[in-house]
């Protein structure tokens, strides 16, 4: 029976001693915890914590191997998502579920019993402008799903959520991909939500600040147990990332002073198309000198994407020029670069940065495989790489039963880990870092920033490409806003104030078309 | 689901062995005969004898062993073809026109040297042959290379054009060895010309010397794909496009090279079958029908997936069932196409039985509920 008749305060649904194992691990170890209507109860934890296995069983994906689940009291058991849908249980993954070639309509209605007949659009309209007007979402619904900004789409899931009749609605990591105002959008949606007794579970891995912003209570776990249950305003974000890490976190890191050295990377002038073919990087000029983080801060989709593609060599200039070392890099391929010196790590780690049927140590070859010391006469030396993947393993600490494990059987924060591994390796004098530490967990974080200034204190030259104003500032030494493909200055981070920086990432301040003095 | 008091539950496995998935496919092809015995028994044939008999001719007869080995190798070199651009997530469907241009390569090699005017060419005999096999290489590479250009630089689909392809080779053989063609052989048979005595190629062990050839290609390419860097830039491409152009690897490059190989070895399976086999040493009159035949190299390579090793008693089940398939349908006096029936049945429930290679059954006593 679908969830009914509830006040705010009830408890909608419980779970009871859920246990799930895994060959070698155990993913949940007895959990507990409860949702109440009209309330967002954050789910809190690291990586590899035992989040995923969670959700998936409270959504029906997977089924536990003790314990139960209970709606409104009532045992239930979710043999697939449609039972757990059928009860109220809606959920909005964060890697989006929709068909890009449908209207939003479209998408949101399939799947609905009420389609499998001739679906009335109209009516349909109706009702899910309603929807949108309740809760203050704002979409063209003849719009195709391809068209939409990332948090549209989120929108879309929800709204299909809410629409199929979801009185408990499971985010995955509902802020990961958005930019700072579609999070507010979200964030005021979800508070009108509570407003009408939903109950609502986001499942976060970082962004402390959200979850002690909009959740009522949080439930944190690590290693597949809770290690706390408290009501939000009783924490504090370094009480929270204590019991998520197990250990004390430094949120503010210190500023790593090393001698400015000769210029590695000079870019002039610069113009690139996007996928659509229209203009997304116009004419930017900088330099990145040895020794230093210049920290490019933006929200997502102003051109920063293309300009690490283009100065990786995975995309073509249309303008302007490329100069590593003095010499003309403009035309040269991906793979000159990657011998000359160049580290390129990229935003997407499961497309680009890696391939999940690989191997770990085939993974790491991909940054190898052209390297005259890891092969003799067109064979891989198997040894030597095995070796290799075997130190990085070690040094980066990556949770992994060995190299011949498959890339896709990593978290996310370890996937990370190891394409950092593998490409600061190679020792290079210019790192292009895009987005290094998005969706990584408070741990994570951590290490692939020390890393990285490990690297500057080598005397690397490192282009930070980051949506995250705290770590731009924390880490760069100079700081170039982006914004609609245009740099809007470059300022030493002495002279950058959050809310300057802030302000020219949306637009605010003209932008500087002599880029910098040299 | 219920069965009595058991539970039976189908569950994924990251993993198969090889011998689980050898026992897989013995079962498909043990369930593939049985439902094709149903259509013998339809003809009044009782699939026992049916079988026997297609079986003592495919793979024990004196006569039917040989054609069933040179069809088997044959079928083995366009799997081969078929695996390379199926390992970079290409559809090589070509194969026939590649084989073509296999033969018109080496027997255009054979025509400028004097081959056909005289029986003695204008250079010492094994140097031709070399040269022949060359330009049977070369020919289905050039074949090949128009695709893979195609694709790598334009985005072309590949399947269409290696399927237009097949056509338009195989009317410029046609129009090679039939009247007044170039190739055409003495007689006006529609036929190509035949080779002398003196470049048929050698035999090994009175077979073709393409069979240890042939597999030792296929040997080759498994260790290439094994342990090359080669290999794992071909695979890194077909499993991730975006993640191999992010290690440097070039898109076009690859494309046109894993097009250019396939090519090269369906042109060499030209050169088997029309050069080295015994009793061919032409292009003959059905050159068609061995285009046909190229074909079981998709399905051979998709039921190895692509592990040239493992191709091979594949390759040999494919060459055995459509002659002993033919020889049993005359002998036995089937209706038409029965064989045809056979191959289609088995690749069927062989590719159907590859869901078990990635799920399992599970069979769980049921607990008695209180």
């Amino acid at each position: 029976m679908p969830i009914h008749l509830v006040k705010h305060g009830d408890t909608v649904l419980e779970a009871r001693g859920i246990t799930k194992r895994f060959p070698g691990v155990i993913a949940n170890d007895r959990i507990d915890f409860e949702i109440r209507a009209g309330e967002i109860h954050a789910i809190l934890g690291e990586n590899g914590a035992g989040k995923t296995t969670l959700m998936k069983i409270l959504f029906g994906l997977l089924q536990p191997d003790e314990g139960g689940i209970y709606v409104q009291g009532e045992k239930v058991t979710f043999r697939s998502p449609l039972d757990a849908i059928d009860l109220g249980v809606g959920m909005v993954h964060q890697n989006r579920k929709l068909i890009a070639a449908h209207t939003v309509i479209e998408n949101i209605i399939l799947g609905h019993p009420r389609a499998g007949k001739i679906p009335d659009l109209g009516r349909t309209r109706d009702e899910i402008a309603e929807l949108c007007d309740r809760y203050g979402f704002k979409i063209d619904f003849k719009a195709k799903v391809w068209q939409l900004s990332e948090g549209e789409k989120q929108a879309v899931e929800i709204l299909k959520a809410l629409y199929r009749g979801a009185r408990i609605l499971i985010l995955d990591e509902p802020t990961s991909a958005l930019a700072p105002p579609e999070t507010e959008k979200l964030l005021a949606s979800i508070r009108i939500m509570t407003r009408d007794d939903l109950a609502l579970v986001p499942f976060i891995t970082h962004k402390l600040p959200v979850v002690l912003n909009i959740s009522d209570r949080v439930t944190v776990l690590r290693r597949g147990q809770v290690t706390a249950r408290l009501r939000t305003r009783e924490a504090t974000e370094n009480s929270l990332a204590k019991e998520m890490v197990g250990r004390e976190v430094i949120f503010r890191l210190e500023h790593v002073e090393v001698e400015r050295g000769r210029p590695i990377l000079h870019v002039d002038n610069l113009s690139a198309l996007n996928d659509k073919g229209l203009p997304a990087l116009k004419g930017v000029s900088f330099s990145v000198h040895e020794g230093e983080i210049l920290g490019i801060a933006g929200v997502s989709g102003n051109g920063q994407q293309v300009l690490a593609e283009v100065l990786a060599g995975l995309r073509k200039a249309e303008a302007g020029r490329v100069l590593m070392d003095g010499i003309d890099i403009t035309l040269t391929g991906s793979l000159q670069r990657w011998k000359n010196g160049m580290g390129y790590i990229p935003s997407d780690r499961i497309d680009v940065g890696s391939i999940g049927d690989y191997s770990l140590m085939d993974n790491v070859l991909m940054n190898y495989h052209f390297d005259g010391a890891f092969s003799r006469w067109g064979i891989v030396d198997s040894k030597k790489t095995r070796k290799l993947t075997e130190e990085l393993i070690s040094e980066y600490a990556i949770a992994t039963p060995g190299p011949d494990s498959t890339a896709k059987s990593l978290s996310g924060g370890n996937l990370q880990k190891l394409i950092l591994a593998r490409v600061l390796s190679r020792k290079p004098r210019l790192i292009i870092a895009n987005l290094p530490t998005q969706g990584l967990d408070v741990g994570a974080t951590e290490f692939v920033q020390n890393k990285l200034l490990e690297a500057k204190r080598q005397h690397a030259a490192i282009l930070l490409i980051s949506e995250d104003l705290d770590e731009v500032l924390s880490l760069s030494d100079r700081v170039a806003p982006i914004y609609e493909g245009e740099f809007m200055g470059i300022l030493p981070v002495e002279q950058a104030g959050i809310e300057d920086i802030g302000a020219m990432m949306a637009g605010l301040n003209q932008p500087v078309q002599s880029g910098e003095t040299r | 689901m219920k069965l009595g008091s058991y539970e039976v539950k189908l569950e994924k496995k990251a993993k198969v062995t090889g011998w689980e998935a050898a026992t897989i496919s013995l079962l498909a092809i043990l369930i593939g005969l049985a439902l094709v015995g149903l259509i013998f028994r339809q003809a009044g044939v009782n699939p026992l004898t049916g079988y026997r008999a297609m079986f003592s001719y495919g793979f024990l007869n004196e006569f039917g062993l040989p054609l069933t080995i040179n069809r088997s190798i044959f079928i083995l070199l366009c799997t081969c073809a078929f695996i390379i651009p199926m390992r970079a997530g290409l559809w090589n469907i070509g194969m026939a026109g590649q084989l073509y241009g296999g033969a018109l390569g080496a027997f255009g090699v054979a025509l400028a040297f004097g081959a056909r005017e005289s029986q003695n060419p204008t250079v010492a005999p094994g140097f031709l042959i070399a040269l022949m096999m060359l330009g049977a290489l070369l020919g289905g590479a050039v074949v090949g290379a128009i695709p893979g250009f195609l694709k790598g630089r334009f985005n072309t689909n590949e399947i269409v054009v290696t399927m237009m392809l097949n056509s338009i080779v195989f009317w410029l053989v046609a129009y090679m060895i039939k009247e007044g063609g170039p190739f055409m052989g003495g007689g006006g048979e529609g036929q190509g010309f035949t080779l002398s005595q003196s470049i048929r190629p050698p035999t090994a062990l009175g077979g073709p010397f393409t069979i240890p050839l042939a597999l030792g290609l296929a040997g080759l390419l498994y260790f290439m794909f094994a342990k090359a860097t080669l290999g794992y830039q071909i695979k890194a491409f077909g499993l991730s496009p975006s993640a191999a152009k992010y290690a440097g690897i070039s898109p076009q490059n690859v494309t046109l090279l894993v097009f250019i190989l396939g090519g090269a070895i369906a042109g060499l399976a030209g050169y088997h079958y029309f050069a080295a086999v015994p009793g061919v040493s032409k292009i003959p009159l059905n050159y068609g029908d061995f285009g046909d035949l190229s074909f079981y190299g998709i399905i051979c390579g998709l039921i190895s997936m692509g592990n040239p090793l493992v191709a091979i008693p594949f390759a040999l089940l494919f060459g055995g069932l459509t002659n002993g398939g033919r020889f049993v349908q005359g002998q036995l006096q089937l209706g038409y196409g029965i064989d045809y029936a056979l191959l289609g049945i088995l690749m069927i429930t062989l590719v159907a039985f590859q869901y078990f290679y990635r799920n399992t059954v599970v069979w769980k006593k049921m607990e008695r509920e209180q």
